[in-house]
């Protein structure tokens, strides 16, 4: 039981590598970090202004919402051209079909399937929106999940937010 | 269109969207807030003549931005408030890719001016009163940004200030091209830097009515301070065209532009 409950408060991700789509310039990636600052689960953003990338680092214990780094991205006027995410993992099982339900977060591997998962783990979040228009459409035409295309499932009779992850 | 062909083969650095005479498709960013002063002067008026335009751009989310100007101008004898105008932008497009995008905005403005007119052209920032609305489409591909904004304005009857004898204006096709490209830094290394860019814009109107038009070609160059202050300074020569009395004409334009970035809850 307190085991239970110390895997619960484990910090899930820690950080992740952000790559953004159409910034041409220093005030539109200025504009952007300022757009993801706002977010109170955010430490720390780090830019590559060179090459478009945000590394953030994620507060201790604190919730994370990818969906929300992506609606800061689109806020400021741009788009996610990828995000590979270290996840803390702990003894995480992925069934037969990808899946695996931690904290509550619901994740769908698309290249592992019935494996325990443990340590940090990089994975990218291939969602429409988190890669690019053409990319999805590829991954779309071959992913075996039906949650893919909207990005929600049902899990648990309960409509539910579900990542698509690839381990790197 | 030539030139900015070549512009965009030959430049190794990226390019630039945020255009001194027109507008891009893209928005600015959601809660945010632009503040421009503007100055635009023609020295052979006959004379010199000059007009400022503070404006405020405020983004309300990342699809729907607004611009609020007033107009003030010697144009007319001494220096006075001549109008003001609203112009709202919708992105209503978006593909992004990693090295490319290519953006869809309409844009719809309403202005008031209390000038006299005797041009058939129509200019709604600053000379008349009336209705515009258009579409703007944007290309980034790689290192070249292309822009072309297409626009038909209306302007409002004006009986009480019509000059006897004056044309009467009544709609405007109007059309530009619009390149640009960013010179300085060539490697990033933070927000602090001074970036460099430079534009070159065509800038087109044609009157329905009469079949008049006339084309400006319109160089301008841009620094961008501390990633969040822009000065522009640009200057239009007529290349072609056969409007008389035109509006703008061989014009230099000056702007100071201040961002604030997430300031509205």
């Amino acid at each position: 039981m307190l085991f239970f409950a110390v895997n619960v408060s484990a910090q899930q991700i820690s950080t992740a590598d952000l790559q953004v789509t159409g910034l041409t310039c220093s005030m539109c990636s200025n504009a952007t970090q300022k757009s993801l600052e706002t977010l109170g689960f955010i430490s720390s953003v780090k830019p590559d202004l060179n090459k478009n990338i945000f590394v953030l680092t994620f507060k201790k214990d604190a919730n994370v919402n990818l969906d929300l780094v992506r609606k800061k991205v689109q806020d400021a006027g741009f788009s996610v051209g990828g995000l590979t995410a270290n996840f803390n993992f702990n003894d995480v099982k992925v069934d037969d079909k990808g899946q695996a339900v931690v904290n509550g977060n619901v994740y769908r591997f698309v290249n592992v399937k019935g494996k325990t998962l443990t340590g940090t783990v990089k994975a990218s979040v291939v969602d429409k929106d988190f890669i690019s228009g053409s990319a999805f459409k590829k991954q779309a035409a071959t992913a075996n999940s039906d949650a893919y295309a909207s990005g929600t499932g049902v899990v648990n009779g309960k409509k539910t937010r579900i990542y698509h992850l690839v381990l790197s | 269109m030539l030139a900015l062909m070549m512009i965009g083969a030959y430049t190794s650095v990226s390019a630039q969207e945020l255009y001194v005479f027109t507008e891009p498709a893209s928005n600015m960013p959601t809660k945010s807030i632009g503040v421009r002063i503007t100055n635009e002067g023609m020295f052979n008026y006959p004379g010199y003549v000059s007009r400022t335009i503070p404006e405020v751009m405020i983004g309300f989310n990342k699809n729907l931005m607004m611009h609020a100007q007033a107009f003030l101008s010697d144009m007319d004898g001494k220096y006075r408030l001549e109008g003001g105008s609203l112009y709202a932008k919708y992105r209503f497009l978006s593909m992004d890719e990693a090295h490319s995008h290519f953006r869809a905005s309409a844009f719809g403005r309403v202005s008031t001016s209390r000038r006299p007119t005797y041009t058939r052209d129509i200019n709604l920032e600053g000379d008349n009163s009336g209705v515009q609305g258009g579409l703007i489409f944007t290309q980034l591909l790689h290192k070249l940004a292309l822009s072309s904004t297409l626009g038909y304005a209306h302007a409002f009857e004006n009986s009480d200030r019509q000059i006897a004898g004056m044309p009467q204006p009544k709609n405007m096709l109007s059309y530009s091209l619009s390149s640009g490209y960013l010179v300085l830094p060539v490697v990033y290394k933070d927000y602090k830097q001074p970036n460099f860019n430079v534009y070159l814009e065509l800038l087109g109107k044609t009157d329905p009515g009469s079949g008049q038009s006339y084309l400006d070609i319109a160089p301008a160059v841009q620094m961008i301070l501390n990633s969040t202050t822009r000065i522009d300074f640009g200057y239009r020569f007529q290349a072609a065209g056969n409007m008389d009395n035109r509006y703008t004409k061989n014009m230099y334009l000056l702007r100071a532009e201040f961002n604030f970035f997430n300031v509205l809850k």
